[in-house]
């Protein structure tokens, strides 16, 4: 029996708990079954069809799906209208970046494309054994059904799946799947089923991110994505602000430029495609989501939001404090109010709602995380400071009571979740960027544990959300670009819970599951007692390169823990900022490196039975360390920024080793937060992100 | 002739008190509006100024711009400038030298009187920064193809009368006798009252301060001052060479560059728009002359002697007047033949001091002459000016507060 803080979101995929993954010493599904069960065995292999497969949607995820699927032996069948533009050609080049060239001609080989005339199933599609459609037409209710209709006719078994971004699964008569831009990138998925299905655990499997929402019109992603495109047009109509300008705003206090977004996406086809689920959602749900004027003429026209190059913006648009606060309650108001709605019809895990839009509409923070932050009180005010300005929102689908829940510990444990057998305590985090609601989170998951009278713990990913730990949210690091005294603040606290791991557990142990572990990731599963990773996996500390002197004490804690004779490599590992594979870390940064199953067999035994694995706990040296060198054998860098990092770095590290552990916190934040306010870092990386989001 | 009440010119149209705005003028070569293509600043001000007097662009039914010099992709022209404003809508380009920023508000007032648009946009603008050379193919002139600078060619050559602009200032105080000592008394005062009016305030509900971007999208610079102009002293004015008769550096304008906007509605449409409803700001009447060649700065008085004449007011009538006044002969002539107080015209400044960017001047004047009267209580606005071809326009508003007027 597992007990957790929270629903763990692997759950909701019918795949059961992280415990049980490292208890059972397996992923809960197997790919190549999953293959099988979806597109039959070897023998009888079938295959994928994707129609509309010229379109933006159609052509991305036939890339995606069909680079995981090709080495399954499953063909992918392109299903398209006569003399429609050719989408699938054009994917070609991004392949071979991505891939390589043999792999991309593979990929491509794989790939048979089939037209037909809409009204009939192609006669030589039987040759193919279509097992799954994915159906990516255009956005026309009867046309999908009439579409579903034939294929079921010629291929009663066939699993069909809709891409659709509005339609309910109970209108169109078929699951959903509808995925992210940019599909040939983003791997999550927004899935609509009663259970979960095979389908939706063969993307889970191939590395894609399924997540289950419910089946409502438009889904997740798009009330949030049209909507806050929606709230950007109606300050528009009130302010005249250009689109380019309210985009600035809008990824300066949410996150994400929704209007360059529809530009970048394909203006004609995205701006109907927001104008229609805005639609549907207004005939259902009312005012809130009425589309405006400027967004009908648009979705008739495909006219670009921002004006074209040769009239790139002249007059600058500034706002003082108050009318900021005003552009909030637009922008805000109308987002909190949707989300009201969202979580009042229960539209999915909430760190689902809260992860679609950091991870496929460019949020800096989840929604939720930033109404947890607000709290219940300013948030209610800010929506009905938005009624004011917009009165009819007000008479619809506002359901403030939604946010006096903000305790509950879904609400509370949006990114780090803790759960355990009785003895192993197993804490996920599903954020690929530690920031300080992870922070705060994972303290939560710590004191959970300790009050269950866990000793022994597991940090790792969830296996779900996030596929890689990619280091610190560097937004977080803005404020400190002018306040020494914050950049302190946030390396101490960090620092602080990462040492809680080492302090306040018998045995810990960090586990890397995913593809990369870098950075502020890195430093704190250092902080375990053990360290494993499975071996494709890659770790470092980029640090140098952005540039910014590491904070949660990489300067001295893998030392303390590493024989002298391996420190060379720590210096080179921090001086260079290049990252190394996993098998390669071993015994200097890790403890062990193998194979998913292997990893996850060491990663139990080591959390249940400690030192009687055979891996030895190294032990942490709380002294003075001598003898730091300074040959990293790196040669000197010509980027003056890149070698008074090094040299920051390098300060750092003989400083913090100097002295006993007990103040070798204190001496790493100081060197930390001091190298954030140099001009080196404020015109470096952060710095110029945070000009670019921040200074508007 | 008896007083004729209550005329009114387009009884349908309305200028909205308060949805205006003007950019500072500053002189040409001196701020970042030497790098703009003026069309698209003066769409992207004009949107920014409505947004601050609170007046979505969606109002906006039709567009009049107007300008003088050329500019990059004129031919589009006003849908262009509309979409420059992020307002798709139609509308026409005019032009009539320095007379373009009364007469684009006049044919704005037409246009709304005429029923076809209840909300008509002007927008008057210029660059005299780097002004276009244009290529002429002129098969019967002996170099058979002429370049022409277009804002200092035109100035220095009238091809109509043969003359430069220059030397009807010359002409016309030579017919006047006028005194050079008056006029530098005259050309010092105008100088006081643009200093003072800018000190007390009264410039901020005109004038609205613009920040321009370059191509990557970051500060070129502020246009929140009329650069380039110089505190002058009589002592100064009395030094300064003499170009011809009454005409020295000093009493004459000089080129800048710039934008000025103001609606045109309904009587509806402007209570709606305005920020005080109670102001009602009417289209009286307008005047137009040509007087003889290369005699150009009397025109605008002989145009107000029209307009008085066609109205049966007089210049007893007026609360506020306004004169473009190029060279500073032009108020003498005025003041002269009307026997009226040089000094009670321009009372906020005029382009003799601010510059000269050609199509938005009498846009300005016009809106600092509204909110002058405003600020009397309501009363006649007569605004007038000179422009090329020895043309004199005249126009007159009346506005009323609460339904009454000085």
């Amino acid at each position: 029996m597992t007990k957790s803080i929270r629903q763990s979101t692997l759950q909701t995929l019918g795949l059961g708990s992280v415990t049980d993954v490292f208890r059972s010493g397996r992923l809960p599904v197997d790919t190549g079954d999953m293959v099988d069960r979806v597109f039959g065995g070897p023998g009888n292999r079938g295959s994928l069809v994707i129609s509309g497969a010229n379109g933006i949607v159609g052509a991305g995820k036939l890339m995606q799906l069909t680079s995981r699927l090709e080495p399954f032996g499953v063909r992918s069948v392109a299903l398209s209208r006569a003399r429609t533009a050719d989408g699938i050609g054009p994917q070609y080049p991004g392949l071979v970046e991505a891939l390589g060239k043999e792999r991309a001609d593979r990929i491509m080989a794989n790939i048979v494309r089939v037209k037909y005339d809409g009204a009939n199933v192609p006669e030589d599609l039987n040759k193919w054994q279509p097992r799954f459609l994915l159906e990516a037409i255009p956005e026309i209710l009867e046309i999908k059904k009439a579409h579903y209709k034939i294929f079921r006719q010629a291929f009663p078994e066939i699993e069909i799946r809709s891409v659709t971004s509005g339609f309910p699964s109970s209108e169109l008569g078929v699951g959903v799947m509808h995925p992210a831009f940019p599909h040939q990138t983003n791997k999550v998925w927004e899935i609509v089923e009663e259970d979960p299905s095979a389908v939706t655990q063969l993307l889970w499997a191939l590395g894609l991110v399924p997540v289950p929402v419910s089946d409502d019109w438009s889904f997740v992603l798009d009330v949030l994505f049209c909507g806050v495109t929606l709230a950007g047009l109606r300050y528009h109509r009130v302010s005249n602000m250009p689109f380019w300008k309210i985009d600035k705003y809008v990824r300066k206090f949410v996150g994400p430029n929704p209007f360059r977004a529809h530009d970048v996406i394909g203006a004609k086809g995205a701006n109907f495609l927001t104008w229609s689920c805005l639609r549907h959602l207004a005939e259902k749900y009312g005012g809130l989501f009425r589309p405006t004027p400027e967004l009908d003429e648009r979705q008739e026209s495909g006219q670009n939001w921002y004006p074209p190059n040769h009239f790139r913006p002249l007059v600058n648009w500034r706002m003082n404090n108050e009318e900021e606060d005003e552009f909030l309650n637009w922008i805000q108001g109308a987002l909190f109010q949707m989300t009201s709605l969202l979580l009042h019809e229960q539209r999915g895990h909430l760190s689902h709602i809260n992860a679609i839009g950091e991870l496929c509409a460019q949020f800096r923070r989840g929604i939720l995380a930033v109404i947890r932050s607000l709290g219940t009180d300013a948030v209610i005010k800010r929506v009905e400071a938005y009624h004011k300005l917009y009165p009819e929102a007000g008479g619809s689908c506002w359901y403030p009571a939604v946010f006096e829940q903000l305790d509950s510990p879904e609400w509370q444990q949006l990114y780090v979740n803790a759960e355990h057998e009785g003895n192993v305590g197993v804490i996920t985090i599903s954020r690929e960027t530690y920031n300080s609601d992870v922070d705060a989170e994972l303290n939560r998951a710590i004191d959970w544990l300790k009050a269950e009278g866990i000793a022994n713990v597991i940090v790792t990913g969830d296996f779900h959300l996030s596929t890689q730990m990619v280091g610190a949210d560097t937004s977080e690091f803005y404020p400190a670009l002018d306040d020494v005294e914050e950049g302190r603040r946030v390396a101490e606290t960090w620092s602080v819970t990462a040492r809680r791991l080492n302090d306040e557990f018998k045995v810990s142990v960090g586990f890397v599951n995913g593809k990369r572990c870098l950075g502020a990731f890195l430093e704190l599963l250092t902080h375990c007692h053990y360290l494993v990773a499975v071996e494709d996996a890659v770790l470092g500390m980029p640090e140098v390169t952005l540039p910014v002197v590491p904070g949660m004490e990489s300067c001295h804690w893998p030392f303390r823990k590493t024989d002298r004779t391996r420190w060379a490599k720590l210096i080179k590992l921090l001086l260079s900022g290049e990252s190394v594979k996993a098998k390669d870390a071993v015994d200097w940064l890790i403890d062990y490196s193998g194979p998913m199953q292997d990893s996850l067999d060491t990663v139990w035994s080591l959390a249940t039975n400690g030192g009687a694995t055979g891996l030895p706990m190294r032990s942490l040296d709380e002294g003075v360390l001598e003898g730091i060198g300074a040959d990293a054998g790196l040669e000197a860098s010509d980027n003056p920024a890149t070698e008074a990092a090094r040299k920051a770095i390098m300060e750092s590290v003989r400083s913090s080793c100097s002295v006993p552990l007990s103040e070798a916190l204190d001496i790493q934040a100081k060197h930390s937060a001091g190298f954030t306010v140099t001009s080196y870092c404020r015109e470096g990386s952060i710095g110029a992100d945070r000009a670019r989001t921040m200074l508007v | 002739m008896a007083m004729k009440k209550n005329i009114e010119m387009f009884p349908r149209a309305r200028i909205p008190y308060g949805t205006w705005g003007s950019s500072f003028f500053p002189a040409w070569q001196t701020s970042a509006l030497a790098e703009v293509n003026i069309g698209q600043f003066a769409g992207e001000a004009m949107n920014r100024i409505l947004g601050i007097r609170k007046v979505p662009k969606s109002e906006l039914e039709y567009l009049i711009i107007g300008s003088t010099i050329p500019w990059h992709w004129k031919f589009w022209n006003a849908p262009l400038v509309a979409s420059c404003l992020g307002h798709r809508i139609s509308g026409f380009h005019m032009e009539q030298a320095c007379a373009t920023g009364l007469q684009a508000v006049l044919l704005a007032g037409a246009e709304v009187q005429s029923g076809s648009n209840d909300v008509a946009g002007v927008l008057t603008f210029d660059r005299t920064s780097d002004s276009p050379v244009g290529v002429f193919p002129e098969r019967r002139a002996y170099e058979r193809t002429m370049a022409l600078s277009d804002v200092w060619d035109n100035f220095g050559f009238d091809p109509a009368a043969g003359h430069a602009m220059i030397t009807t200032a010359g002409n016309a105080a030579r017919k006047y006798r006028l005194d050079r000592k008056e006029v530098e008394e005259l050309t010092f005062c105008r100088y006081q009252q643009y200093f003072d009016t800018k000190a007390s305030g009264f410039l901020d509900r005109v004038l609205v301060p613009l920040e321009v971007l370059n191509v990557q999208g970051r500060f070129l610079g502020i246009i929140d001052d009329d650069v380039g102009v110089r505190k002058l002293t009589l002592d100064g004015l009395r030094q300064m060479r003499e170009l011809d008769t009454c005409v020295t550096t000093g009493m004459q304008t000089h080129a800048s560059d710039g934008m000025a906007t103001l609606l045109v509605t309904t009587a509806e449409k402007a209570k709606e728009l305005s920020p005080r409803p109670e102001v009602v700001i009417q289209f009286v009447a307008k005047a137009e002359v040509r007087t003889h060649p290369a005699m150009m700065p009397e025109s605008p008085t002989l145009a107000v002697q029209k307009l008085l004449a066609r109205t049966g007011l007089s210049m007893a009538d007026m609360a506020v007047v306004k004169n473009h006044n190029p060279f500073a002969i032009n108020d003498a002539i005025f003041a002269k033949v009307m026997e009226y107080d040089w000094r009670e015209v321009n009372k906020t400044g005029c382009s003799l001091v601010w510059g000269h960017p050609q199509g938005p001047t009498l846009t300005r004047m016009l809106i600092e002459g509204l909110e002058e009267a405003v600020d009397l209580g309501g009363g006649l606005v007569l605004l007038f000016g000179c422009a090329a071809g020895d043309v004199g326009i005249a126009g007159l508003f009346r506005v009323t507060e609460g339904g009454e007027s000085k």
